[in-house]
């Protein structure tokens, strides 16, 4: 049997004259993560370090349901301590070696979980509402609108007069991304202690992840809030409070 | 704007903030040589329903579509779908920094690749803000 590692956190009971296991009721009581059907997840200790492990079901595949059982066992265990959240799919061969890597590093993830104390991620995703940044594109630009009016009055113009119409209007779509992304960017940044960049995924002009004290957080979220009511084209989703997933380091 | 909490316990719903940022955790998180790592050939890819922009006929033809039917006597304020804010906002936090930046209709955008900073990603790009319900694949 395998073990499946969500992720790493202090074991505030660690005796120093012995590894003690932390009481498993620290972990939300019926707290499952991976498989089908779930398997409960435990704590394996090791090096004054906490390891939040489940067994690993045979031949686990990057499922949504378990990917999204991943992210919620972490967020769970987030909410009662500290956690160096894992990528998803680690597996040990053995508790045992669990207890071995945690004792093997034990410095190296404390340093990490004492940077990360009392800190979330927190990340903001900025899509454009569609009629809102066509309306703004054409407000800026004259030859626009006059191309526009023209195409109207001739019932919605030719294919090629549309087709080089929409081209400029994606052009001038694509030139407001740049700018509402730095705008996004500039006015989040310095609410955080670090930013890093989400990975590439399709769909959002900004991916960003913050790494935020609480307090910060809530003015990320002020901040993001306002950054809407004065710029109505733009819609920001903002997760958090996250693990904080983008700010640790093998 | 949609602040979703990441930590709400249990629950049906509990999972749709984590849902967005699924990423994470394929692409971001500890990563330790001693484990192994689940090969990730075969990912169920998290399609969501967007319309990408890779700059096609299909987009434009879209666009100058939605500029016909743009009321473009009506301000950019007075169109439909503005967001809901959470909560009790107050300005103040982004006043400041919004200030001279974009404001209402009458921008200009000659300037703006001039300003902003070139990520330098290639990213694929859309322009429409309408999100349709996820593909459920399981």
């Amino acid at each position: 049997m395998t073990t499946y590692v969500y992720g790493i956190a202090r074991d505030e009971r660690a005796d120093p004259a012995g590894p003690a296991e932390p009481e498993p009721h620290e972990l939300p009581e019926g707290l499952t993560g991976v498989g089908d059907p779930p398997r409960p997840v435990r704590v394996v200790g090791g090096g004054g370090l906490t390891a939040v492990v489940s067994d690993c079901p045979d031949r686990l595949r990057p499922k949504r349901r378990d990917l999204l059982a991943h992210q919620r066992v972490l967020a769970e265990v987030g909410r009662w301590s500290t956690v160096l959240p894992m990528r998803f799919g680690s597996v040990s061969d053995s508790d045992e070696k669990v207890r071995a890597v945690l004792a093997e590093h034990a410095e190296r993830y404390r340093e990490q979980l004492d940077r990360l104390t009392g800190r979330v991620e927190y990340n903001v995703k900025a899509v454009h509402r569609e009629e809102v940044v066509l309306h703004l594109v054409l407000a800026g630009n004259a030859e626009l609108r006059a191309l526009a009016a023209a195409n109207r009055a001739s019932g919605g113009g030719s294919y090629e007069e549309r087709l080089r119409f929409g081209e400029l209007v994606a052009h001038g779509v694509r030139e407001r991304e740049v700018r509402d992304a730095a705008l996004v960017e500039d006015s989040l940044r310095p609410l955080a202690e670090e930013c890093r960049p989400g990975p590439e995924s399709a769909g959002w002009f900004v991916n960003l992840s913050f790494l935020l004290t609480r307090p910060a957080a809530e003015r990320l979220l002020t901040t993001a809030a306002g950054l809407e009511k004065a710029h109505p084209q733009l819609d920001l989703k903002v997760h958090g409070p996250l693990p904080p997933y983008s700010f640790v380091t093998p | 704007m949609s602040v979703v909490p990441a930590q709400q316990s249990g629950g049906a719903g509990g999972t749709s903030g984590l849902y967005d940022v699924l990423e994470l955790v394929l692409d971001r998180g500890l990563v330790i040589d001693a484990f192994v790592r689940v090969s990730l050939v075969g990912i169920e890819i998290l399609k969501i329903d967007i319309r990408v922009v890779v700059a096609s006929v299909d987009t434009y033809l879209r666009f100058a579509e939605a500029c016909n039917r743009l009321d473009l006597e009506a301000g950019p304020n007075r169109s439909p779908g503005l967001p809901d804010l959470v909560g009790e906002v107050t300005e103040s936090g982004a006043r400041g920094k919004a200030k001279g930046a974009l404001s209402g209709a009458a921008q200009t955008v000659t300037d703006a690749l001039g300003q902003a900073r070139e990520k330098g990603e290639s990213r694929v790009r859309r322009a429409t803000g309408s999100r349709k319900d996820k593909e459920e694949s399981e």
